[in-house]
Formats: C-alpha cells, sequence, structure tokens
C-alpha cells in the first residue's frame, strides 16, 4: 500500500490511528504489529511469510546474543542471523544478477530464478542486520518482546522505503512512548509536506521524466530537462516517503532520525552524502566501513574500503551494473576529494560543481542499462548527434517550466526560512488553511490520476 | 497560542475525518457522466483474491472511482495543474481557441501501415475486379488545425496522408483538410459538427460521381439537450456544452437503417440516443459493425459501401440521394476476412473514411 494512495489516506491510517489511541498503551505495539502485516500484506501478499520468518530469526538469535555468555557461541549466532538475512536479501535481489552475469563470463546456459523482489526487503533487513550486530556489541539489550521487536521491524512508516531507523534509536520509544497534541500537529504537517512532495511534484517530474524515455525525438535541451527532472524528482519521491514516514511516526510517537537535510546545497559530495539518505549512509559507514578499518588504515587498503563500500551502497539500491557504476563514481569523487581538497575554490564553483555530479550521476541511475545512459550523457553533451531543441522539447518545457522552477526553488530551505519568519500569531492560523490546502489538492490528484510509483520501492 | 494550535490541529483533522467518512458512507455510485463509463464497485472479498492481490487493485480502483464529490476534485486538480502549475494539458487533452483537444503526437508509422494493409486486402480480396469506384478520404482530427498553430506539438499529418494516399494506389484519394477548419468540429468533443460538412459530402459526391447533395435542401434542427463531449469530462474543466443540430431533408426522413446485429431498425436519427450518455450516437445510432440503410428516393441502380469510423455516423446521410441503398461497415467491430458472409460485393461504389485518429491508433482495426 502506499502512502500516497485514498486507501492509504482514508481507509486503513484513521482505522489505525483510531484504534491505537484507543486501546490501552499496553496494547499499542501489538496494534502497530498488526496493522503493519495488514499494511505489507496488502501489496506484498505473497511475502509476508518471509518477512515474518526473518522478525522471528533475527527476535531468536538477537535473544540469544544476547543472554548467551561464550563469546563464540555469540559470535556463531550472529554469524547465523547474517547468513540468514542477508542470504535472503541475495537469493531474492540479487540472485539473477550474479546468475546472468556468471552465465555472460563463463558462457553456460543458466536458469533464472525470475523471483519478485519483496518490497522493502532492503530496508528491512538492513534494521534487523543494525539490531543484532548492536545486541552483540552491547550497545543495547535484547529484546525481549516478540511484539515490541516485530512492530520495530515491521513499523508501518518506515516498513517499505525507510528511512533505516535502528533499533538503538527507538528502544526506549518502543517500550514506553507519549503522542500529545504537539506530536499530532507537527507529525500531521510533516506528513502532509511530504506527500506533497511526492504526489505534486515527483510525480509531475516523474511524468516528464518518462515523455522523455518515450520520445523517439530527443535534443540536447530534452536531455538536461531529463536529467535535471529525474534528479529532482528521486530526491522529492525520496524525501517526501522519508517525511510522511518521519511525521507517521511522530503521530504514533516515535522520533525517527532525520534522512535528508537539503543535499543539492551541498558544496562537496561529502557533504552531500552527509545530507542525503542520512541513514543508509550511517549504516555503511557504521556496520561495514568502520568495521573493515575506515581511514585509519593504509592508503591502498582504504582505496579498497572506499570503493567496496560504495560498490555496495550502489548494489543496495539495485542488482543492475548501473547502481553499481553509479556507487562507485561517488566512491571515486570522494577520493578526490579528499587528495584534491576543493574547498579552496569558490563556493559557488564547488556548489556547480557538485550539482553536475550529482546529476550525471542520477542519469546513470535512472538508465535502464548502462548503455542506455550512456547515450543519455552524450545527449547531455551534445556528443549523441542530437539536435539542440524540437517542437516536443519546446512544448515540455513550457509544460513543465513552473513544476521544475518549483522543485529548484524546494530543494533549497527557501520555504522553511520564509515560513520561519511569519509571525507566530499568523503562522498558526495560516498553516492549518495550508495544510487542509494541500490535502485537498492531494486528494484532487489522487483521485484523477493513476501514476502514482514510489521509486523506492525497488530497493 | 497553544489553544490556537490544537484548533489549527483540529480543523485540518477534521477536514480528513469529513473526507473519510465521505469515503466510507457515500453510497456509490453506478456510472460518471462526465467520463461515459461505469464505475468500480466494491469488489467481494475471497482468500483467492486476497491471496493474488486482485482484492487489493480492485479495492483501490473502487475508492478512486467513488471518492465522495469526485468530479468536484478532478475539476480543482485540473484548474491547479493548469492555472498554478501551468500545465499545457491535462491527462493529454489541451485547451486552444475555446476548443478542447488531444495530443495526438506522434505519428505511428506502424499502426498507418497495419490501416492501410487492412484497407488493401480488402480490395484485393472482394473489391478487385468487379468495376466498383473506389475513393478513400482521410479526416483530420482537431489537432490539424489547432496544435501546432498554438504550440501543441502535432503529428506529421502530410507524411500520414502521403502514406495513405500511396498504400491505396488503387483508390481516388479525396482530400478534405481545406474544406475544414476548427468550427467544424464540437468544442467539447472529438467529432465534426453535421452541419458543417455538407461541403465534405459534396466533395465525396463528386468524386464518387453520385448526386451531389445542396445545401440548400437541408434544414439544421437545433438538439434541445446540451452535448458535453468527450473531451470535456476527460479535460475536467468547465466548459460550455456544445449546440448539437441535425440536418433534416424529406430523402432522410424516408430512409431507414437496419442494424444486422440487434436486428433493429431506426431512422436515419436514433432519437432516443439523445437521453443517453452521448448525445452523437443520434447519427445512425452510433457504433454499429453493419448497417444497412434503404433509401426509397435514392437511384435503383446505384449502391455505395462505405467503410468507416465514428466519423461516419454523421456524413453518411448526407451521401445517401443518389444511392437506393447505402451499407455501412466498421471493421473495427466486424472483421475484415468475415466480411463477404455478410456484405456481397457486385460493384457498388466504395468508400473509405477514416479519422487520423483511428488511423494513428489502428491496433482495433481487424
Amino acid at each position: 500500500m502506499l502512502f500516497s494512495s485514498i486507501p492509504f489516506l482514508y481507509y486503513f491510517l484513521p482505522v489505525v490511528l483510531a484504534v491505537y489511541f484507543l486501546v490501552p498503551r499496553s496494547w499499542r505495539n501489538a496494534v502497530l504489529l498488526m496493522a503493519s502485516l495488514v499494511f505489507y500484506d496488502w501489496g506484498e501478499p505473497r511475502y509476508l511469510l518471509l518477512m515474518v520468518g526473518t522478525i522471528l530469526v533475527f527476535y531468536v538469535c538477537g535473544l540469544g546474543v544476547g543472554r548467551v555468555k561464550g563469546a563464540g557461541q555469540r559470535k556463531v549466532l550472529l554469524i547465523l542471523s547474517l547468513v540468514i538475512g542477508l542470504g535472503l536479501l541475495a537469493v531474492f535481489k540479487y540472485a539473477d544478477f550474479f546468475v546472468e552475469n556468471f552465465a555472460a563470463m563463463t558462457g553456460l546456459n543458466l536458469p533464472l530464478l525470475k523471483l519478485a523482489l519483496p518490497i522493502g526487503i532492503s530496508f528491512y533487513t538492513f534494521q534487523c542486520v543494525s539490531y543484532v550486530v548492536d545486541v552483540y556489541r552491547g550497545t543495547v539489550p535484547a529484546q525481549r518482546s516478540p511484539i515490541a521487536f516485530g512492530a520495530y521491524v515491521a513499523l508501518f512508516p518506515q516498513l517499505i522505503a525507510g528511512p533505516i531507523v535502528r533499533y538503538a534509536d527507538i528502544a526506549r520509544e518502543l517500550e514506553n512512548r507519549h503522542a500529545g497534541w504537539e506530536d499530532l500537529q507537527i507529525g500531521l504537517r510533516r506528513f502532509l509536506v511530504g506527500l506533497g512532495k511526492k504526489i505534486l511534484l515527483a510525480n509531475q517530474l516523474g511524468e516528464l521524466a518518462g515523455i522523455y524515455r518515450a520520445s523517439g525525438e530527443k535534443s540536447l535541451v530534452f536531455c538536461w530537462m531529463y536529467a535535471i527532472a529525474f534528479s529532482l524528482q528521486i530526491y522529492f519521491d525520496f524525501s517526501g516517503y522519508s517525511d510522511m514516514a518521519i511525521g507517521l511516526g511522530r503521530i504514533l510517537g516515535f522520533h525517527f532520525n532525520e534522512n535528508f537535510n537539503y543535499p543539492y546545497l551541498s558544496k562537496s559530495v561529502t557533504e552531500f552524502w552527509r545530507r542525503w539518505h542520512m541513514s543508509l549512509g550511517t549504516w555503511f559507514r557504521d556496520y561495514v566501513y568502520i568495521p573493515m578499518g575506515g581511514s585509519r588504515v593504509r592508503r591502498g587498503r582504504w582505496v579498497c574500503n572506499i570503493l567496496t563500500v560504495w560498490m555496495l551502497t550502489g548494489l543496495w539500491h539495485g542488482a543492475s551494473w548501473n547502481f553499481v557504476v553509479w556507487g562507485l563514481f561517488f566512491g571515486l569523487l570522494l577520493m578526490l576529494e579528499k587528495w584534491l581538497k576543493p574547498e579552496r575554490l569558490p563556493g559557488l564553483v564547488r556548489h556547480g560543481y557538485v550539482v553536475l555530479a550529482v546529476v550525471i550521476s542520477f542519469v546513470i541511475f535512472g538508465g535502464e542499462n548502462l548503455g542506455q545512459a550512456w547515450q543519455d550523457i552524450l545527449g547531455m553533451f551534445g556528443a549523441g548527434g542530437l539536435p539542440l531543441m524540437t517542437v516536443q522539447t519546446a512544448y515540455y518545457l513550457r509544460s513543465y517550466a513552473v513544476i521544475l522552477a518549483l522543485s529548484i526553488l524546494g530543494a533549497a530551505p527557501l520555504v522553511r526560512n520564509l515560513s520561519n519568519r511569519i509571525p507566530e500569531k499568523i503562522a498558526v492560523v495560516l498553516e492549518p488553511i495550508a495544510m487542509i490546502a494541500l490535502l485537498l489538492v492531494c486528494s484532487a490528484y489522487l483521485v484523477d490520476g493513476s501514476f502514482n510509483p514510489f521509486l523506492y520501492f525497488r530497493f | 497560542m497553544k489553544k490556537t494550535r490544537i484548533i489549527g490541529t483540529l480543523c485540518v483533522a477534521a477536514v480528513w475525518l469529513a473526507l473519510t467518512l465521505g469515503a466510507w458512507l457515500d453510497p456509490a455510485e453506478e456510472i460518471s457522466v462526465s467520463e461515459r463509463r461505469k464505475l468500480a464497485q466494491l469488489p467481494s472479498v475471497s482468500v483467492k483474491t486476497v491471496l493474488d492481490g486482485r482484492f487489493m487493485k480492485d479495492f483501490e480502483s473502487y475508492t478512486l472511482d467513488q471518492f465522495p464529490l469526485r468530479d468536484a476534485f478532478r475539476q480543482l486538480k485540473a484548474l491547479v495543474h493548469y492555472d498554478l502549475f501551468g500545465q499545457k494539458d491535462n491527462n493529454g487533452i489541451y485547451l486552444a481557441d475555446g476548443s478542447a483537444a488531444k495530443l495526438e503526437y506522434p505519428l505511428n508509422e506502424d499502426s498507418i501501415s497495419h490501416a492501410v494493409k487492412k484497407f488493401d486486402a480488402i480490395y484485393r480480396k472482394y473489391l478487385e475486379g468487379t468495376g466498383s469506384s473506389v475513393a478513400v478520404t482521410v479526416v483530420p482530427d482537431k489537432g490539424y488545425y489547432l496544435a501546432e498553430a498554438n504550440g501543441y506539438p502535432a503529428m506529421d499529418y502530410e507524411k500520414l496522408f502521403a502514406l495513405v494516399r500511396e498504400g491505396t494506389s488503387w483508390a481516388q484519394f479525396v482530400d478534405i483538410t481545406d474544406l475544414l477548419s476548427t468550427e467544424s468540429y464540437y468544442a467539447t468533443d472529438t467529432h465534426w459538427r453535421q452541419e458543417q460538412i455538407v461541403n465534405v459530402a459534396q466533395r465525396l459526391c463528386e468524386a464518387l460521381g453520385t448526386t451531389v447533395p445542396k445545401a440548400e435542401n437541408y434544414t439544421a434542427e437545433e438538439v434541445e439537450q446540451p452535448f458535453y463531449g468527450v473531451y470535456s469530462g476527460q479535460a475536467a474543466i468547465p466548459m460550455d456544452a456544445d449546440i448539437m443540430y441535425l440536418l433534416r431533408s424529406p430523402i432522410l426522413d424516408g430512409c431507414t437503417v437496419y442494424n444486422h446485429e440487434t436486428g433493429k431498425t431506426t431512422p436515419i436519427y436514433d432519437l432516443e440516443k439523445l437521453g443517453g450518455w452521448d448525445l452523437y450516437e443520434v447519427y445512425l445510432s452510433g457504433a454499429a459493425a453493419l448497417l444497412t440503410i434503404e433509401n426509397p428516393q435514392g437511384d435503383p441502380d446505384r449502391e455505395l459501401i462505405v467503410f468507416r469510423d465514428s466519423f461516419g455516423s454523421s456524413i453518411v446521410p448526407l451521401l445517401l440521394d443518389g444511392y437506393s441503398t447505402v451499407t455501412v461497415v466498421d471493421i473495427r467491430y466486424l472483421s475484415s476476412e468475415l466480411l463477404g458472409n455478410f456484405v456481397d460485393f457486385h460493384g457498388q461504389d466504395v468508400l473509405f473514411l477514416y479519422s487520423t485518429l483511428v488511423l494513428n491508433s489502428s491496433s482495433t482495426i481487424k
């Protein structure tokens, strides 16, 4: 089920909130777990058991890691849970990718599994891994209640598109949380802002990207329009979903960490990744990069560490060479930034470099394969023999100019800064009016249209 | 201030709750008049449909179709889309010169080729050697006159005409583009207005060598009901209704239309259809696979076969004067392979009349 859908907004969510706030507090985790299972089953009935199985494996292993005294036994339990969790992820997400490439290398004719990707598997697997590793490290105690643990893993606000919420961050709130008027107000606002980002901006930008992809009449300007639109689409799509997740969490009494912080303002790629999908970046830092030695190793090993982490970051996004190259592209840029120290350059130049690098990276990300991505990049730089402009390009440029301009402005904290300047007396009146307008317009777009896919669902 | 914030939050929640209650409690509508379609109803639940996901999919369609104030929300979306976001079209429909039209772009050469091959096959199988006089005409859609002039992308119409002309070299190609303009079409609909196409009928009759209809022989009768065409529903923008006219003449009043599928005989103008969703169906009762029109005042030695799409419904009555029998065939509903079972080809005049809309999306032509 999508957050940005009529069944979620007007059927599922009102019922869940009503039940959640009506039952005694001690039942709330059970309500959340049940609601989350229904939520997951709605979109992925085939794989409900897979998720429940994953929860049970990590619950039992976590409990074991927490209780068993012997270091060897704890390690065995940790490894067992990691092998099962990451093994399932590998089978469902990467098996065909590896088989295809192995077959291509060896010339063997190997059958593909052709398994559908279980929604949200990358997110909930990473949450489970972080939990069991943290229990192993002694950072958090193991969760004894299977209901509380199940509610944590399956928590519907962040189940299928993140952010990756670490157990340690919400362990206390799983046991005891309070949701008051302020939480409702802040959570509602955050949810509706996310809904607006998704429906009013990301979906429109996605339409433009789709038109470009289907067009047989590309031009240099159209290639750039696509690259910019797709880069903005993926930002508003994902940050919109994160906003909705954080908002819903807040309504329910959870305080999830931020996942985006205006990444397009960055003046280096290093900074970009501190502002973009922060929960993924910190996950790889804490559970892969630092355990590998991080930067406190010899230069050769450090290069190896960086490339491994970024290759895995790319692969996490999908089983395709596009994502691998996308990840390695960022790895290379990060290393170059370490060596070349671009902070000496003027801020505008650094900002331009980051925007260009990120836009190119998302063209790689958005291609169906590397060949298509390469053609798109060639087109952007005039090497594809494309005309500068066509009638079709001019039409869509005019048609999407406002959306593109609003999206570019929306990617900066302009609206936030302006709204902060409004006197509070006026703001308390204006805010609910704006929220109601947003709800009505978003509902209108949902009622009228069907173009509504979440890009991050495939991860 | 805290109290004001709570009241504000309650207001947002109240609107949400009101829409929720509307979604749950509003009785389900059967049809959408503006979109001319049946609306999805609450699907039945079974273990099978839940497990295979069909229930969820159907339930989503139901919630979209049965949302409270659905048409008002669609209108709100269209207004925001056009006026706030400056989009030039909504669901592929654009407004220009007071008329709504669909973006028809780009030219689908494979589709044109498919249609032309079907026409050619019909000629080879049924018409070659029969002595029939064959004409082909292509009805340009509204976009031919509206799109480029208003900055909208348009298909390569000249190429389309050339492909049809070259593919049907056994027929006389009749160009009618100079006889039409934006005003020849309903502002809210895809079709042309009957009272604006007498000149087109005259040119086609000249090409077929039959009696050319005289404009003064017709009386335009205004239809009482306002005509909201298919684009008014799709654009979701409030548009003034079109006024529809029926061209009457003593010859037309004496004609009968036999529908081979239903076995019913009706007059040329089926006034019962004026009470339905689509007023355009008043012409020859709308979509039909095979019709035979009898004209008691026509030349008993002359007959006509028209292969047509929906544009044919309003112009065929204007081609009748010189013919005693006119057979109207729609090969979207009747396979051209089976035509011989229903139509006797014996040297009648033949007209292929298809719009650019159908030619550019011709997979339905059998």
